[in-house]
């Protein structure tokens, strides 16, 4: 969000400045005596004086506006995915801010998920408060892949306490057959 | 970090303003403000009329208003562009002599990343100083083979290069950001 939200930034602070000086030129040269310098906005001008506002095409524009307005707003105060879970400070300095982030606190999970015997791959999906793990067993037999539960959830439970998380998120952790 | 606040800040300013319009043109084509509003073309209004009849005075002053905005917008762009939030050299107390000496940022977190690469069970490290120069923070950046004691390196990191930078820049109070990524690799440091 940081990256898109800088580009759109950009975007707005160059669409300000091309309006503004566009509008600075189009004043002198009416104040010049000069019809049009560079927009056409006459134009513009006598479309505004002829329509009303119960024009369709104004409710589009109006409508178009508000929806868009609202998906900005709502993109810009949507809490953004976490990114650095905070370890337990008891032992660590007052200056220091540890965390682990969540690319990593994955990675350690689906690692040692796919560690347990049986287990061939595993889908790790971090979130503020809770982890849930999808895991696919090499069996393709439903009671196989069921008695490997209990192993891949321990598994990720140690790995999970190992990190010693300050909050540590609510995990859950699903074993899936192999389809074919 | 550098401007991020800012343009989130106008990004939801914006926002506000879109809505506020679409709201108020649509309020008005749908006659929520009279009938006769709903009838009206769009520049019969009070803003137009006063353009209309003021416009010798009101335009020149809407070209300086305009010229305010273009460079307010003109240094949040280059300020998008240009900045950064690294802390440059750091200034070295000297012990109150009169020579002056400086240590090139890149210098410590040179050094740091090198500690820190070094320590069994890391794949790499990144650092970098932010902030101030006269206030910094140091962040680091480290990535640790799944395999490794993820505690025991996580404090060998904090009282070994964290510890080392803060006695060499002599700020036992220099704040730091530790962000520990695990990787599957194997590193080639683990035996």
């Amino acid at each position: 969000m940081r990256i898109v939200n800088r580009l759109l930034a950009a975007l707005l602070a160059l669409a300000l400045i091309v309006g503004a000086v566009l509008l600075i030129i189009e004043v002198i040269a009416a104040t010049l005596g000069h019809q049009q310098a560079l927009v056409h906005w006459h134009q513009s001008y006598a479309w505004a004086h002829r329509t009303p506002w119960q024009q369709g095409s104004v409710r589009v524009a109006a409508a178009a506006l508000l929806v868009l307005g609202v998906l900005l707003l709502v993109a810009e105060l949507k809490r953004p995915r976490v990114s650095r879970l905070p370890v337990a400070t008891e032992d660590a300095g007052a200056q220091d801010d540890v965390a682990f982030t969540r690319r990593g606190v994955a990675a350690a999970l689906r690692a040692a998920v796919t560690d347990v015997d049986g287990i061939l791959a595993a889908t790790v999906r971090v979130k503020r408060r809770s982890v849930s793990v999808q895991a696919q067993a090499a069996a393709q037999d439903a009671d196989a892949a069921r008695a490997l539960k209990e192993p891949a959830a321990a598994a990720a439970a140690g790995r999970l306490a190992a990190l010693q998380l300050a909050s540590p998120p609510r995990l859950s952790v699903r074993v899936a057959r192999r389809s074919r | 970090m550098h401007a991020d606040r800012t343009n989130r800040a106008m990004l939801t300013l914006f926002a506000l303003l879109l809505i506020a319009a679409g709201a108020a043109a649509g309020a008005a084509s749908l006659g929520f403000f009279g009938t006769a509003t709903k009838h009206r073309t769009l520049l019969h209004n009070a803003v137009g009329d006063s353009y209309g009849r003021q416009g010798d005075w009101l335009w020149p002053v809407t070209a300086l208003v305009a010229l305010l905005i273009v460079l307010l917008a003109l240094r949040w762009l280059l300020t998008l562009l240009f900045t950064t939030d690294r802390a440059g050299d750091l200034r070295i107390d000297s012990g109150g002599g009169k020579g002056r000496t400086t240590l090139a940022s890149a210098a410590l977190t040179g050094a740091v990343t090198e500690e820190i690469e070094n320590y069994r069970g890391i794949d790499s490290a990144r650092a970098r100083l932010v902030g101030d120069p006269a206030a910094p923070q140091l962040v680091v950046t480290a990535t640790v083979a799944d395999c490794a004691d993820l505690p025991a390196l996580r404090r060998r990191i904090q009282t070994g290069a964290l510890a080392h930078a803060r006695a060499t820049l002599d700020r036992p109070d220099l704040p730091a950001q530790l962000d520990l990524t695990v990787t599957t690799k194997r590193s080639s440091r683990v035996t």
